[in-house]
């Protein structure tokens, strides 16, 4: 086996171009997917009982089923719906969605954390329900979650390497098409793989320094 | 969508069941011997157990996959692709339950340690006598859950010509134009596999309660 | 006649902190030695080096006349002994622990067969047997198959007691076996202890029970500041006029209703 990556060298811009769009689709997904996520939470906590149930239900589906059935539910199986979409959309839809069902839960399980005992303290010096939750519980809820958030965040980012299957034209994708087209599978496989570990890393290492900073205001509970 | 598609699709299931339940038997297994690994205080142990952990941990599956898939023939192993398959997700597997393992070996308290060091047990009957029944125990949780992912993460062997569920609803869809049933049926069958392992798990949390109510 | 333990010049330093600064003690065989002092003073150090969960940094232990850990060369200098030789020192000591350390996924019997079985290579059934035997000593023979979670802490520690005697020591150490336990439940423990004492165990307890002391204790040893201050009988030791850090240390145990024993 010969080790030649001057294949990659040929084709950089292309490879260039895929890593943005991997990053791109990642940071898409899962800034929607912790927004839609939070509503999910706050509808679950605090909707009207049928609202609860049914996003208990949506979540369960989400999180007990691969992300690859899904990707293939919307992109081949919407059209018959009327939901013709494109890869990338169809790629950060159904990313979103994803990291939405995971991140409600690890909010929610915040929520939970937030002693009872604030909430009412908070009550009693008289401030509204929105108010309560914007500068009682998510304070509070952003040190106890934090972990488990970078935890998600770096998944996603591996996530998005599912996406070449329904042929979203980010790095896993073109990389794995450059190499058979230079018989240089396996060393393109190498370099995405590498690529794919330093992200990871970085992200992990820069995870852990937010939660130092988060911890240093005092706000943890040890 | 006809009962011979939902039986094509139950049978392929048993593949995915099979494949995922090897996969975390080994992954366990080697879990174990990696965590331990990554806690010892000898370098030449530790670094490789680190190194591993960090790679299989920081790179996609599907990457995994097809790196191991494409890989093997060029070292001269021809094996079959469910045998590529279940290398990859027990190696993957294998670094969660590692990590995860690697907290409850830590979280073991010192003196029940030190009691069997009393005792007179060698060290690796203390390692599987002792530290590793508590530290499975405590992990409980944690490894039923990365069990749960790796029949998930299973899906992803399809793309490697294993016909599991996922390719075999793939492959039903493009014959009969009916992606939606075939997917949602598959999706359904999945989770139905992930709710029979999920009470597996409390079962077994049960068990070993250790007379705690 | 032999010491059961002889210690002599026993040094441990954690870093810069000295906590034991030279210790000469012998415990003759069949007696009862009782360890006091305030904390910090080096007595749980002290007891955990006989026992080997920690490694003196210089002196030397003789367990029945044989080195423990280290062998010392006339010169002075130590070296480490295999450790098939440190583990069959080893095997002569029993433990007990302030906070039990059972183990907590096998029941009371589990824990003290568990070693006959593994590492006696005793068969099952004669494992059990004399497990059953152990238990019935400290009264628990009706708790045989309960699991440490369900027992009181009082319970726990007769378990651990029994533990440590299966193995059929020569010694058994006891590092504050009380310490953990409410005050309702010491009596129980104190009494099994008790009645170790009177059955001819060389024991060496490590304890603020100081009414314990003075009425079981053969010798008492008073360490401060990580020496050895005092070591005699309990009469000795307790005599009036007293030594001052005793008389110090004393005073703060004397409203727990030990004066009338001394």
């Amino acid at each position: 086996m010969t080790f030649d990556l001057g294949f990659i060298a040929q084709h950089l811009p292309e490879v260039i171009e895929a890593a943005g769009t991997t990053l791109m689709i990642w940071a898409a997904g899962a800034f929607c997917g912790l927004a839609l996520g939070f509503l999910v939470a706050l509808g679950r906590r605090y909707g009207p009982a049928p609202l609860a149930v049914l996003l208990g239900v949506i979540v369960e589906l989400l999180r007990g089923t691969p992300f690859l059935v899904q990707l293939f539910l919307l992109y081949f199986g919407g059209p018959f719906i009327g939901l013709s979409l494109d890869p990338i959309p169809a790629g950060v839809l159904g990313l979103t969605c994803y990291a939405a069902a995971y991140y409600s839960e690890i909010l929610r399980a915040g929520f939970d954390g937030v002693p009872a005992g604030h909430v009412e303290a908070a009550a009693c010096v008289g401030f509204s329900g929105w108010q309560t939750i914007r500068r009682i519980i998510l304070p509070e809820m952003a040190v106890l979650v934090m972990p488990a958030l970078v935890n998600m965040t770096i998944l996603l980012l591996k996530e998005t390497a599912v996406l070449s299957i329904i042929t979203v034209p980010e790095l896993t994708m073109v990389t794995s098409a450059i190499g058979s087209e230079s018989y240089a599978f396996v060393e393109a496989l190498f370099l995405l793989a590498l690529f794919y570990w330093v992200m990871v890393e970085i992200c992990g290492h820069l995870g852990r320094f937010a939660e130092l900073r988060l911890a240093r205001t005092g706000l943890v509970a040890r | 969508m006809s009962w011979t598609l939902f039986l094509l699709l139950v049978k392929a299931s048993g593949l995915t069941v099979a494949i995922s339940a090897i996969a975390i038997v080994i992954g366990l297994t080697l879990g174990m011997v990696v965590s331990a690994g990554m806690l010892s205080p000898n370098l030449l142990l530790s670094m490789p157990s680190r190194v591993f952990v960090s790679f299989f941990r920081g790179v996609p599956l599907l990457v995994q996959l097809l790196l191991i898939y494409n890989l093997l023939p060029l070292l001269g192993l021809n094996v079959p692709s469910v045998v590529a398959a279940v290398a990859g997700l027990s190696l993957c597997t294998a670094a969660y339950q590692a990590e995860n393992l690697r907290g409850g070996f830590l979280s073991v308290p010192r003196g029940v340690v030190e009691a069997a060091d009393m005792a007179g047990f060698r060290p690796f009957q203390l390692f599987w006598r002792i530290r590793v029944p508590i530290a499975f125990k405590l992990t409980l949780p944690a490894l039923v859950s990365e069990a749960i992912m790796i029949l998930k993460s299973s899906s992803l062997v399809s793309v490697v010509g294993v016909v599991e569920l996922t390719r075999m609803a793939q492959d039903l869809a493009s014959s009969t134009y009916k992606p939606l049933d075939l997917y949602a049926a598959a999706g359904g069958l999945y989770l139905a596999i992930n709710w029979l392992m999920a009470g597996l798990g409390r079962l077994l949390e049960r068990r070993l309660r250790w007379g705690r109510a | 006649m032999i010491a059961a333990v002889s210690v002599t010049g026993l040094v441990k330093r954690f870093g810069q902190a000295e906590v034991l600064r030279g210790i000469d003690l012998e415990v003759p065989a069949g007696r009862v030695t009782c360890l006091i002092g305030p904390s910090g003073s080096g007595k749980s150090t002290l007891l955990r080096c006989l026992a080997f969960l920690e490694e003196a940094t210089e002196g030397a232990i003789l367990i029945g006349g044989e080195p423990l850990g280290f062998a010392v060369t006339p010169d002075g200098r130590r070296t480490r002994l295999p450790s098939g030789r440190i583990r069959a020192v080893r095997s002569q000591i029993g433990m007990v622990f302030q906070h039990f350390n059972l183990w907590p996924h096998m029941t009371a019997l589990g824990n003290v067969s568990e070693a006959l079985k593994t590492v006696r290579r005793l068969g099952r059934s004669e494992a059990d047997d004399r497990a059953m035997a152990q238990l019935r000593k400290v009264g628990l023979q009706n708790r045989a198959n309960l699991y440490p979670s369900q027992l009181s802490g009082g319970q726990q520690q007769r378990v651990a007691i029994a533990r440590a005697l299966a193995l059929e020591p020569k010694i058994m150490l006891f590092d504050e076996p009380t310490s953990s336990l409410d005050p309702e439940l010491t009596g129980e423990v104190l009494n099994v202890m008790r009645a170790l004492a009177a059955d001819g165990m060389t024991m060496v307890v490590v304890s603020h029970e100081i009414g314990f002391a003075a009425s079981v204790g053969h010798q008492i040893a008073f360490l401060d500041h990580g020496q050895l201050l005092l070591r005699g009988t309990p009469q000795e030791v307790f005599r009036k006029p007293r030594h001052a850090r005793l008389d110090q240390f004393l005073d703060t145990y004397l409203d727990r209703g030990a004066a009338m024993l001394l």
